[in-house]
């Protein structure tokens, strides 16, 4: 074993528990004291498993994430723990970092064409994700690419490699992010709003992808999103949060069938429900 | 591609005839009478008409643009007999104060222009990108203020004054450089570089104070964009981030401003080089017009013209192989 800690992160092995966050709390320096976006958040995610976690803009659904990342904007900061396979990341140097991010912890973002450089051949940027953690030469780099395109379902792959991110579709690029984050195997993929910027039938087509490739890699996952139904497809474990707080936390079917906190209910209830035509009314009621 | 660049093309020789009829107007309407001119101060009126015929100027507007045209294609020939003057092709004109034609004026003096132009765009580019790059990544901090506050200075003060004050303090306080002189470079390597350097340095200072701004500004709004962030997550090197995905989205829009300038300046750079005496295009301007040689005037106006047009042509179709969303339609 070396001494250098992050290469020691052990294999997971399905169903032990992949990230263990504990008391995180995400603080921002303002002109009228620090104020913090993320409170006393605790979670766990099981290998294999996917933990939603749901709430509003600005409830620090993406800041927690970006906390696991250390990817925090200028001047955030986080305490408490967060463990990945048993070892501490927060505390670590942006250089420790560096060889979490993509290889372990990878991410998908939510608007697909500002999160590709349009400078850049697709290709081009899968392979320096590749490169970045396993060197190797490009020709590896670019076999590796063009398998993870086929991944994803990019027909003609081997020609598509070499096109930029304009010449895509909406859905094929968010294809594209998640090949980009899968080609490294990561042990935890982040997914926030992946599928917010799609339209409903792609936002199902990526949904069903990613419960695919997660089956296939037994990655964990954490689904960042504001929208419950989706959740309810993808989840087996929920976390709400509201304004920085967790105000809820349990299995998927706990918190949709017997939720405790009146914020979840409220969710819940603005829920459309195909088979309750009066759900407007009732919602209203409540 | 192709049909691009023809398309462009034609329509650049549209914009230099367009150009070439209406400098010709100004000066076929505007400005006093150059055969009075040329006559001098014993004049009889039989002298001032001999003059006129001599030189075509006798003829209707029409007929004079069109000579004046086709001498820049076919050459011309000023008056008969023994007392012709040809102007070989190109001819921008005659000048009859100096007994030359435009065109061997303007290339006798294009070399101190080219490089002027050269050595001062070198150090622009270099002083404005990197200056811009170290303020947006030292955002806020004193590094920042630094270069900013030079860039602001740069950009107001007029470049004859900082020219005056460069010379007063290297040549005459401090004595580190000569005061310059037209030297060629292969008569003196170290006079011609000593004498370029003032020159350089002014004409950069002005430039690079505008583009360390640009740049600054580009680069801070490539970092703040989400690809930026993806790039971080892959778990890149931050100087791999910042060279690969934060430079050339902010240089890019550079490019275009760049050819318009080095084209600008191709075209002479008036008062710096009046200021330093140096023998340019742009001083030959300067001189023309204070003694009132039109045809000079005319020949240096559609030479900057014709290079800015022709520098705007260039940048379109370098821009197509920097911005792949230009190059490459959708699919």
């Amino acid at each position: 074993m070396s001494l250098t800690a992050p290469r020691t992160i052990s294999i997971p092995v399905a169903g032990s528990t992949l990230l263990e966050v504990d008391h995180l709390t995400v603080t921002f320096p303002t002109s009228s004291g620090p104020v913090e976006v993320v409170k006393d958040a605790s979670f766990r995610v099981e290998s294999g498993d996917t933990l939603g976690i749901v709430g509003e803009s600005g409830s620090g659904k993406s800041m927690t994430s970006l906390a696991i990342m250390g990817l925090l904007p200028r001047g955030g900061t986080a305490t408490g723990s967060i463990r990945l396979n048993g070892h501490e990341l927060l505390g670590r140097s942006d250089r420790e970092m560096r060889r979490v991010r993509g290889d372990k912890v990878a991410m998908v973002f939510q608007d697909p064409l500002s999160s590709l450089n349009p400078y850049y051949t697709v290709g081009l940027q899968i392979e320096e994700a590749y490169r970045a953690h396993n060197g190797g030469s490009r020709r590896d780099a670019r076999r590796v690419t063009i398998e993870a395109l086929e991944r994803v379902r990019i027909a003609d792959a081997s020609r598509r490699v070499d096109h930029y991110p304009h010449q895509f579709s909406g859905g094929m690029r968010q294809r594209i992010m998640i090949a980009m984050a899968l080609c490294l195997e990561p042990d935890l993929l982040i997914a926030d709003e992946p599928t917010t910027a799609l339209d409903v039938t792609v936002q199902a087509q990526i949904l069903e992808l990613l419960a695919d490739l997660q089956r296939e890699t037994g990655t964990g996952m954490i689904f960042i999103t504001h929208d419950l139904a989706v959740v309810s497809q993808v989840a087996q474990d929920v976390l709400v949060m509201k304004d920085g707080e967790q105000v809820e936390a349990g299995t998927a079917e706990q918190v949709f069938s017997n939720p405790r906190a009146a914020y979840t209910r409220a969710l819940l209830a603005a829920l459309p429900r195909i088979d309750d035509p009066f759900d407007e009314l009732k919602g209203t009621s409540r | 591609m192709a049909i691009t660049i023809l398309r462009r093309l034609l329509a650049a020789v549209g914009v230099l005839l367009l150009i070439s009829l209406f400098t010709f107007m100004i000066f076929f309407w505007l400005s006093p009478d150059p055969a009075v001119q040329i006559c001098g101060k014993t004049c009889t009126p039989e002298r001032i008409d001999q003059i006129r015929s001599q030189l075509g100027l006798d003829l209707p507007f029409w007929q004079q643009y069109w000579q004046f045209l086709s001498g820049i294609f076919t050459g011309r020939t000023y008056g008969e007999g023994a007392a012709a003057i040809t102007c070989a092709a190109p001819c921008l004109g005659f000048s009859f104060q100096t007994n030359e034609s435009v065109t061997d004026m303007i290339v006798a003096r294009m070399p101190v222009s080219v490089t002027l132009a050269v050595g001062a765009a070198a150090l622009w580019l270099l002083a404005g990108i990197g200056g811009g790059l170290l303020s947006a990544v030292k955002q806020g901090t004193g590094w920042d203020r630094a270069v900013m506050t030079t860039a602001l200075a740069g950009i107001s003060l007029p470049n004859y004054f900082v020219a005056l004050l460069l010379q007063y303090l290297l040549v005459v306080q401090l004595r580190w450089l000569p005061f310059p002189q037209s030297v060629t470079f292969t008569e003196d390597p170290l006079l011609w570089f000593q004498s370029y350097l003032m020159p350089w340095l002014v004409l950069a200072f002005g430039y690079a104070a505008m583009y360390s701004r640009i740049v600054r500004t580009n680069v801070i709004d490539t970092l703040g964009q989400n690809f930026m962030r993806t790039a971080k997550a892959k778990g890149l090197d931050a100087p791999v981030v910042l060279r690969r995905h934060a430079l050339r989205p902010s240089l890019t829009p550079v490019v275009t401003l760049f050819g318009m300038d080095f084209a600008g300046l191709l075209g002479g750079a008036l008062i710096t080089e009046t200021v330093f005496g140096l023998n340019g295009v742009g001083k030959l301007t300067a001189d023309s017009i204070a003694k009132n040689d039109q045809p000079v005037i005319m020949g240096v106006t559609l030479l900057a013209a014709a290079l800015v047009v022709v520098a705007n042509i260039l940048v379109d179709v370098t821009y197509t192989y920097l911005d792949p969303r230009v190059r490459v339609k959708s699919a």
